[in-house]
């Protein structure tokens, strides 16, 4: 019997202890002889050497099964070993892009706009002198038209200078209430460290009855956009002077880079200019025949908010496709 | 505008305002502060008087001085400034005075003499450069006492404070303009400048000149005249002058210049040295109106466009001994009007006369005369000719209601009241809720009752305004801009997951680029006119020409690979826009790591299908039509999307890589409108199992897959519910032909297949195959 059970705990892999198992479990297996020794045992004796045969058996199962089960163990610890790698090395393997910073600051003012019920209407960037200046209370000749130096063509037809005339686009085609906003490329001719020719704006309109849209509603909506957009921020609204907006109304941040300190970024100041807004002047409603109206305006520029927001070092590298600052943003 | 706070201070009294008040009062009154500065002189630097100069005994150029730097104290200077000869009292850096960081005034011995300190040029002490050697004292900073620390002098270190004006705003174009608004932000009253002539010449200007006019003059003008003895510019208004960077060389034209910033009265000088004032002729001063410009002549002699330009002939100097001054406005609306339609020539004072400059002319010419009296030893003659045009008062009549109504807060009547008035407005009251004001002449800007708000806005401050919520009724404000914007976005982010990066690329390019590679252009006549650099000198046909310069400047820096797409505009020949989706990968397919031993392939033909399918999803490919010649022959394929060609992918031709120094460079070009998801209903879905067939084929070489797949779709086989190529072979046995192997799968909605359908299938297939090309099962 202990020679039995020696045999199972000396076998040493799966394919041994098969052997043991037929060897004592097979048919011819030395179980298999002690049960026929049975019909030889005198009667009396039987029940109890049947009994004393049926315990062996029971407990040699038992070892083999438990010695079974550790060699199995042993067996998946060994193929598992054989599969390892250094996992570490994996890591970040396949290529993955990234969204433009620029077009990633659009989208999240967008967000905001639309979760506020705004419609997103869009225009031509090839635009008329009509929707662009005149219906905008830039008459021709007006000293403002020389804060936009712009592209013209042959025929008389200007690049946009704004996003604006998207606003009388949209006027014209519907009719108040209207809330809106217009993202997209706009276009000046201007080409500095500070200014590309061309860069991206969104600007809003809201146009409700004659005495519903006032400069305290603009203040509201701007500073909550700008606490949206830059977080935990002081916002200061300075007046200012837009064509197609009285009053007007500069809006600047405290700076997020030296938190007011005064830095190179702001000059100092501890300011940053980020938009310009205003209650929508009565020429520009005249311009496209709306009565008994008043609204509000707005207007930014994505670029400024993008290099702001992840403190993009320099402008015209945007404009250059330069994965060395795209791949920071996947 | 720049401004200087001791100017300000001739207007204002500010002295118990400090620079951070001022600061942020200008700022909240919307004259925008972009700099604020104040000039510091080092400490132990002192008026010294130059008691003596003599020549150093060693060097020409040098002199030596002494001179008191303290009642009681003289000191022996070596200095090599040209004017120290004529000098009298100087700015003396003593021993220990610190000039810089790194620089010290010690003892020292120029060539042998011994130098006890340095006198200083103006940008040695920190202040702007007003010409060559050193700064010379005089009284106009102040009284000057020998050894008093010139830091103490506060006109000297002075507060500089540049505002960005808005183009509405003329009437801040001088000192006194700005003082004129502050003082009602800040509640001071405004100091008035009154000046009577001493009238030192008697000779009544009305005996030597008379003004006749042409025409309806638009304008008011005033005249004066003076005989000149000599002319300086004392080193305040140098100092000034080079504070707002307007310092000439010559004394009149800064003092004329000194007097339009202070005031904002447009002036100008003539020379009429000519005129004899013994005679009976008088000078004959005409203003004439041509086209509504304004010319004056002087006996016949063009003078000015007036407001517009003056004629160099005619200008006086600071050697003219004879000088015509004239004061001049002009309603800027009308001046901008003329000059654009006529196309004038304009020179540095157009813009202030264009934007709205001071309409009080008795304030100029009273400052002008009191400057020549007092400070330049000249004679004015008796008296002044003028006309003035005629213009009623503007008056608006506005209520305090809407005016609330617009801010949306209540602020009582009264304070609205006493805002304008603050402002010079008028006021005039009725018994009504309505009241009249009348804008001042040098505001042109106030029109309506919004202008008149945001004065009241400006001085109440925006920051004292409370917000509120707007309320709005809901909308369903979806539309189809909306939907594109949300399709863009999904494309975008689907080419982000695939490995591209977004770019942003300006919409212009290079006409000759675009010729180069056979891209269309916009037609000539609708190009643009002024643009920027040649590099951008038109609109883009393409946006591959800018992805190709991208990825350029990525090899550039050292980039193995590039993979950028942008969604952006294009033109075409008519200056149509359309937004395509374009896409460029270059160099290594997949970066380098220990799958590939660090030494990845490049971009294949099969790698870039892949990328672009698994942003724009289903498509096939056929042979491609493009004419551009940045495509490769035979690895180029126009892109079909639901049947219509929506653009192309393609090798880039191995030249136009080499231009760009590239390696292997794919491009994909696909009009964005064949992006925007359609709306799907799903199809009903078999229940019953489905097998898979495939067929070889020998098939002409030249035939590609296209066709194969365009007519067995054209059958229309009810069963066959997708098939698909699984190998293509070629081999010299073959000859002109190749292998092309068919994988199908059939399977039915109703039932379960039985041989004979699969069979009616297949068959359908081989015969149509080899009706229309001759295609042999292998």
């Amino acid at each position: 019997m202990e020679t039995l059970e020696n045999q199972i705990s000396d076998a040493n892999s799966l394919v041994e202890l098969e052997k043991v198992r037929i060897e004592l479990f097979g048919k011819k297996g030395a179980l298999a002889k002690e049960f026929s020794k049975l019909k030889d045992v005198p009667g009396p004796e039987k029940k109890a050497f049947a009994e004393g045969l049926n315990k062996n058996k029971a407990a040699l199962q038992s070892s083999f099964d438990e010695r079974y089960e550790t060699l199995k163990k042993e067996e998946i610890e060994k193929l598992l070993k054989a599969e390892a790698i250094d996992v570490s090395l994996y890591g970040n393997l396949d290529e993955k892009g990234a969204y433009h910073p620029v077009m990633a600051t659009m989208d999240k003012i967008i967000d905001y706009f639309v979760a506020l019920n705004f419609s997103i209407e869009d225009g031509p960037k090839v635009e008329d002198d009509f929707h662009n200046f005149e219906a905008l209370n830039l008459p021709k000749n007006h000293p403002a038209r020389d804060m936009q130096d712009t592209f013209f063509f042959k025929d008389g037809a200007v690049l946009r200078t704004h996003t604006s005339p998207v606003q009388i686009r949209t006027m014209l085609q519907q009719k108040p209430p209207i809330r809106m906003i217009a993202p997209g490329a706009v276009f000046r001719k201007d080409y500095d460290i500070t200014h590309t020719p061309m860069f991206h704006q969104v600007e809003g309109l809201v146009v409700e009855s004659k005495g519903e849209v006032n400069f305290a509603n603009l203040k509201a909506i701007m500073s909550d956009f700008l606490h949206y957009m830059f977080g935990d921020v002081e916002v200061r609204f300075r007046p200012s002077f837009f064509p197609f907006t009285e009053p007007s109304s500069e809006v600047d941040i405290s700076c997020i880079f030296c938190e007011g300190e005064g830095c190179r970024v702001c000059s100092h100041t501890g300011w940053l200019e980020v938009l310009g807004c205003g209650i929508v002047d009565s020429n520009v409603f005249d311009a496209v025949e709306y009565k008994d109206v008043s609204g509000y305006a707005f207007g930014l520029g994505v670029e400024r908010f993008a290099m702001l927001l992840h403190k993009v070092p320099d402008l015209r590298m945007l404009f250059e496709g330069d994965t060395r600052l795209l791949e920071q943003f996947r | 505008m720049i401004i200087t706070r001791t100017w300000l201070n001739n207007f204002l009294d500010i002295s118990e305002v400090s620079d951070d008040t001022l600061y942020k009062t200008l700022n909240a009154i919307g004259l925008e502060v972009d700099s604020i500065t104040t000039h510091t002189i080092p400490e132990k630097i002192v008026v010294g008087k130059i008691l003596s100069c003599e020549k150093h005994p060693d060097a020409d150029k040098l002199n030596v001085c002494q001179i008191e730097t303290n009642i009681g104290t003289v000191r022996q200077i070596v200095c090599g400034a040209a004017n120290v000869v004529n000098a009298e009292y100087v700015a003396v850096a003593t021993i220990g005075a610190k000039l810089s960081e790194d620089f010290e005034i010690k003892h020292a011995k120029l060539r042998g003499v011994e130098s006890e300190g340095m006198v200083c040029s103006s940008s040695e002490l920190g202040l702007p450069d007003i010409g060559d050697g050193i700064i010379i004292l005089d009284e106009s900073i102040g009284e000057l006492v020998v050894g008093k620390e010139l830091n103490d002098y506060k006109k000297l270190s002075d507060t500089v404070i540049e505002i960005e004006l808005t183009a509405n705003r003329g009437d801040c174009l001088s000192v006194n303009g700005v003082a004129r608004d502050l003082s009602a932000a800040l509640n001071i009253p405004l100091k008035k400048f009154d000046y009577e002539s001493q009238n030192q010449e008697k000779i009544g200007l009305a005996r030597v000149a008379k003004l006749t006019t042409e025409g309806e003059i638009n304008a008011s003008l005033e005249y004066v005249m003076a005989s000149m003895e000599s002319l300086h510019t004392s080193l305040l208004f140098s100092l000034r002058l080079a504070f707002v960077n307007e310092l000439q060389s010559d004394s009149l034209a800064n003092i004329l210049k000194y007097i339009t910033h202070t005031t904002g009265v447009i002036l100008r000088a003539y020379d009429v040295g000519h005129i004899d004032l013994n005679s009976d002729e008088k000078l004959l001063i005409s203003a004439k109106n041509v086209n509504d410009v304004v010319h004056i002549s002087l006996d016949d002699k063009l003078g000015a466009h007036l407001g517009i330009h003056q004629e160099e002939e005619l200008k006086a100097t600071e050697k003219s001994t004879q000088i015509l001054f004239q004061a001049s406005y002009m309603n800027p609306n009308l001046l901008v009007d003329v000059v654009s339609e006529q196309k004038l020539d304009t020179d540095e004072l157009y813009y202030n006369t264009s934007r709205g400059s001071e309409p009080n002319l008795c304030f100029g010419i009273s400052y002008l005369t009191y400057l020549f009296e007092n400070y330049n030893n000249s004679k004015l003659f008796d008296g002044s000719i003028s006309i003035s045009r005629e213009v009623e008062d503007k008056i608006i009549t506005v209520s305090a209601e809407e005016i609330c109504q617009i801010i949306g807060n209540d602020i009582p009547k009264m304070e609205i009241i006493n805002i304008l008035k603050s402002l010079g407005f008028s006021v005039q009251m009725t018994a009504e809720e309505n009241f009249g004001v009348t804008i001042p002449a040098y505001r042109h800007d106030i029109e309506n009752i919004q202008d008149i708000t945001e004065e009241v806005v400006r001085i109440i401050g925006i920051d004292n305004i409370e917000a509120k919520a707007l309320k709005f009724v809901e909308k369903n404000r979806t539309n189809d801009s909306m939907k594109k914007y949300y399709a863009k976005k999904e494309l975008r982010s689907r080419a982000v997951a695939a490995g591209f990066d977004e770019s942003m690329s300006y919409a212009f390019t290079d006409r000759v680029l675009l010729e180069k590679y056979n891209f269309p252009v916009v037609n000539e006549e609708l190009d643009i006119i002024n643009p920027i650099t040649a590099d951008f000198n038109t609109l883009r046909t393409t946006v591959i020409i800018n992805l190709l310069q991208a990825a350029n400047r990525n090899v550039n820096y050292s980039k193995k690979s590039t993979a950028l797409f942008e969604v952006g505009t294009i033109f075409n020949e008519n200056r149509e826009e359309k937004d395509m989706l374009s896409l460029i990968y270059t160099g290594q397919k997949e970066s380098e790591n220990v799958s590939n031993a660090g030494k990845p392939t490049n971009i294949n033909f099969e790698s870039f299908v892949k990328k672009v399918s698994s942003v724009i999803g289903n498509f096939e490919l056929r042979t491609s039509l493009q004419i551009n010649s940045i495509i490769h022959p035979y690895q180029s394929a126009d892109i079909i999307i639901n049947n219509q060609t929506c653009g192309y992918l393609t090798k880039v031709h191995p030249t136009v890589s080499e231009d760009f120094d590239l390696k292997e460079t794919f491009v994909a070009e696909i009009d964005f409108s064949a992006l925007v998801p359609e709306h799907i209903n799903a199809n009903p879905i078999s229940k019953f199992q489905g097998v898979y067939k495939d067929l070889s084929f020998v098939i002409d070489k030249n035939t590609p897959y296209s066709q194969v797949c365009l007519t067995t779709r054209a059958l229309q086989l009810p069963l066959l519910k997708k098939f698909y190529a699984v190998d293509v072979y070629e081999d010299e046995s073959l000859g002109d032909e190749k292998s092309l192997s068919l994988r199908l799968f059939i399977q039915s909605l109703d039932d379960t297949l039985k041989d004979e359908q699969i069979d009616d299938t297949v068959s359908a297939i081989i015969n149509e195959l080899e009706r229309v090309y001759g295609a042999k099962l292998r």
